[in-house]
């Protein structure tokens, strides 16, 4: 432990102000036609690089997609005409722990799981109206015609 | 040859309104080859997909059945999310010098690499991963593995790199490159895992 006492100031100070980052669950990757994102009647056109928190939606037109990663690395990929909302998504970077529920109105979705999936599969979960979708694996489709 | 692939057709459309399935899922194979699964559970009870292709059509009753489709009907019908599909994370791993947060020489030529690399990708992201030796607490751990991400995290954001695309994680000794005892001093575990997403 001594050789850690002499870790630069600099460290601490950086410590301390890097907490600006914002508070996103995951990164839209590519979108293709008309998608927009938010919750409630804040929603926002979806560009590559924009963030998505917990319980938004994710709307996409017709011929449209969006694919985002969350921050444990799950992939969700949104067909078109389709309605998904990100229901619960929480993940603790440093354990590895976390909930995620992502909730499938209308059209289809594509899952790979990430990180959280892989240490706590029963703590991942695809609902629509009809049905309940628990993970054992990684990739799979979900789709609600 | 016509007159029967209309009359297929018609039968087709009519079972297209009265019989789709409230919802469907397609298991797919993992790239890894490795075996996969879901459970899927309506208001009938549970089936396990278990097989590649594997399909469950669950009823507006809540009737599951499950069938078999071809990758190639899965590719036609759900084609966005084949295409859409990011390609797949790249690793980097930077070391540091001893005793500090300051890296290597070879570790920081890759820097560049690595911003380049993010850049090219659509919404491209950087997570930086700290890691520790066992020696020490495992809060202290905790809190050196982030300040090490935190560490690089400011260097790539100083290349111009958008800060909200760029994660610092800690995750302390949990996930040690070469397995030590507690306490053991290891400099292979004293490093930074670079995810490129």
């Amino acid at each position: 432990m001594k050789t850690r006492m002499v870790l630069p100031l600099v460290l601490l100070l950086l410590a301390a102000g890097a907490n600006a980052q914002d508070a996103r669950h995951g990164t839209l990757k590519n979108v293709t036609g008309v998608v927009t994102v938010g919750s409630g009647d804040t929603l926002r056109t979806a560009v590559p690089g924009g963030g998505v928190t917990q319980a938004d939606r994710i709307l996409t037109g017709p011929g449209a997609s969006a694919a985002l990663a969350l921050k444990d690395g799950t992939l969700l990929m949104v067909g078109p005409d389709a309605m998904l909302e990100l229901t619960t998504v929480q993940f603790d970077s440093t354990t590895q722990e976390g909930n995620l529920v992502v909730n499938l109105l209308k059209g289809s979705v594509r899952m790979v799981t990430g990180w959280l999936a892989k240490m706590h599969p029963e703590q991942v979960r695809v609902t629509t109206p009809t049905s309940v979708v628990d993970v054992r694996g990684t990739d799979f489709i979900v789709e609600v015609p | 040859m016509r007159l029967p692939e209309i009359g297929f057709g018609l039968v087709l459309v009519g079972c297209l309104t009265a019989c789709a399935p409230a919802s469907r899922v397609i298991l797919l194979p993992q790239t890894s080859g490795q075996p996969s699964a879901v459970e899927v559970t309506a208001a009938s009870g549970a089936q396990r997909l278990s097989l590649p292709y594997q399909t469950a059509e669950v009823s507006k009753q809540g009737q599951i059945e499950l069938k078999i489709t071809a990758p190639e009907r899965v590719r036609e019908r759900y084609g966005a999310a084949f295409t859409s599909a990011p390609v797949a994370d790249e690793q980097f791993i930077l070391y540091f010098e001893p005793g500090g947060a300051s890296l290597t020489g070879q570790s920081q030529t890759l820097l560049p690499t690595i911003l380049d690399k993010a850049r090219q990708r659509s919404g491209g992201e950087i997570i930086v991963i700290g890691h520790t030796d066992r020696v020490g607490a495992v809060e202290a751990n905790d809190a050196l593995s982030l300040q090490r991400a935190r560490v690089i995290r400011e260097l790539l954001v100083s290349q111009g790199f958008k800060p909200e695309l760029v994660d610092a994680v800690g995750r302390g000794e949990r996930a040690p490159l070469v397995a030590t005892d507690d306490e053991v001093a290891e400099p292979l575990n004293r490093r930074a895992e670079i995810v490129v997403r």
